[in-house]
């Protein structure tokens, strides 16, 4: 990738690899940080929307954080701070199954708890954490991702697990 | 090695496998790894970055359609404003309207105001500045009906008549000017003088006379219902009606054309006018094809 031979991001083939790159990213950051009661696939589209319609003004060194800024800016205008619950998908009756019922309750008690309990959490840990644990994201590739440093990635996902250790304790 | 070291690699993947036996061992690991394990139903349902993308380009293009339609709108809308300058530069000129002899007219002015123009007359307004300025230009003669509204001129070569709503004519032949008001009020301002007249009131002035002011009953001109009427004028101002309105030449001999004349004429019978102009006056007449011999006895 030529990045810097184009002074902005108006050329398609730019604009396509830049949504390839970033597109999946911006939803996971969306979903993780507001839940998904506000559509975050819906905000990565007009946030994309927005990305094209400013595409002269934007050069492929800014499109990142344009991107990632306008998305939360979506978010933030329809968000009023409620708190963020995240759907934890039923596990799926298995068919040949040898766990008996006692050991299943417990297994949804538990996703109930952890549910809480990531709803408990600040955004940044949030984010953090669940860009690390789900999509497998390495501490160096989030802090790029949100511009942060690599220790306050560190802090913040080691700071969640302690958090959310501690909350299913107790509940 | 600390145990929150150890978490740390662990949580970013960077665990050797002796450190890894370690975390193992740690007291707390199976928590840990329960959490770790259990947080993965909180992933959102797929992301299908082709199929998203797919959805981004159509929803462009369709914008960029839309932006689209402003160039040939905008190609239409400079067409029409070309089109109005044209409209409005034609506009500019003068509208006229002329009468041939025997001939008369009705002209519909742009505020609905009625104006009859009697023979061989002729009127010039403009249509464009028709809201600001009330102005008609007038040669021969017209019966007006003007439309309630600002002032109202009318322009001759001799004079000034201004009005306001009302019913009036104006006559401006070549030694004759007369203004009759029939209804409402008008103001002729002519030679210097300016002078009010109401319903019923007659201003003329001829050539070699002053001004005077009459009165008359009538409650339009006679030749809107196609007769003229005279009223102590000249017999040549007679003469003059009579070939206007029959398109005719007449030759007087041995008459006094200045004699005043009293008495009217039809417009749709020769012979019958003929005769209502010369009887009076105990004259006679030869006619030839377009041609009248008067002749005093």
């Amino acid at each position: 990738m030529s990045k810097n031979l184009h002074k902005n991001i108006c050329e398609e083939t730019l604009y396509s690899n830049f949504f390839k790159k970033y597109a999946d990213d911006l939803h996971s950051f969306l979903y993780y940080k507001f839940g998904d009661h506000l559509n975050p696939k819906d905000k990565v589209q007009e946030a994309f929307i927005k990305v094209w319609e400013n595409c002269k003004n934007i050069t492929p060194e800014k499109a990142k954080n344009y991107l990632f800024t306008v998305g939360n800016n979506l978010m933030l205008n329809e968000v009023k701070h409620q708190k963020v619950v995240l759907k934890f998908q039923q596990e799926k009756p298995k068919s040949h199954t040898n766990e008996n019922p006692e050991f299943l309750m417990e297994e949804h008690e538990y996703s109930q708890k952890l549910q809480k309990a990531i709803a408990s959490l600040t955004e940044a840990q949030r984010v953090a954490f669940l860009l690390n644990r789900i999509e497998g994201k390495k501490h160096k590739e989030i802090a790029l991702l949100l511009d942060i440093s690599t220790k306050a990635v560190e802090k913040r996902i080691y700071g969640a697990l302690k958090k959310l250790k501690e909350q299913i304790h107790e509940l | 090695m600390e145990r929150e070291e150890l978490i740390r690699k662990w949580l970013d993947n960077e665990l050797n496998p002796k450190e890894l036996q370690l975390f193992k061992e740690l007291d707390d690991y199976a928590d840990l790894i329960r959490i770790s394990e259990s947080v993965q139903k909180f992933k959102p349902t797929s992301f299908d970055t082709d199929l998203e993308l797919d959805k981004l380009k159509n929803t462009i293009a369709h914008k960029n359609q839309k932006r689209n339609w402003l160039k040939p709108l905008s190609a239409i809308a400079a067409a029409i404003v070309v089109l109005f300058g044209v409209y409005y530069s034609f506009l500019l000129q003068e509208t006229e309207v002329s009468t041939l002899a025997s001939q008369k007219q009705e002209v519909i002015l742009p505020d609905n105001s009625n104006v009859s123009l009697n023979s061989l007359s002729s009127l010039s307004y403009n249509e464009k500045d028709w809201d600001q300025q009330r102005e008609v230009k007038l040669q021969g003669e017209a019966f007006f009906k003007v439309e309630k509204g600002t002032t109202f001129n009318v322009k001759t070569k001799t004079g000034l008549v201004t009005v306001i709503g009302t019913q009036f004519i104006v006559k401006d032949r070549d030694e004759l000017f007369e203004v009759i008001c029939y209804e409402g009020a008008v103001r002729v301002d002519h030679n210097g003088q300016s002078i009010v007249l109401k319903q019923g009131d007659r201003y003329i002035k001829m050539a070699g006379t002053i001004a005077s002011q009459t009165k008359t009953k009538r409650q339009s001109p006679s030749w809107i219902s196609n007769t003229s009427t005279f009223k102590s004028l000249p017999y040549s101002a007679v003469i003059a009606e009579f070939e206007r309105q029959y398109d005719i030449k007449i030759i007087a001999k041995d008459i006094n054309s200045k004699q005043l004349f009293t008495g009217s004429f039809i417009h749709n019978d020769i012979d019958i006018a003929l005769k209502s102009i010369t009887l009076p006056l105990n004259l006679e007449y030869t006619r030839t094809n377009r041609m009248i011999t008067l002749k005093g006895e």
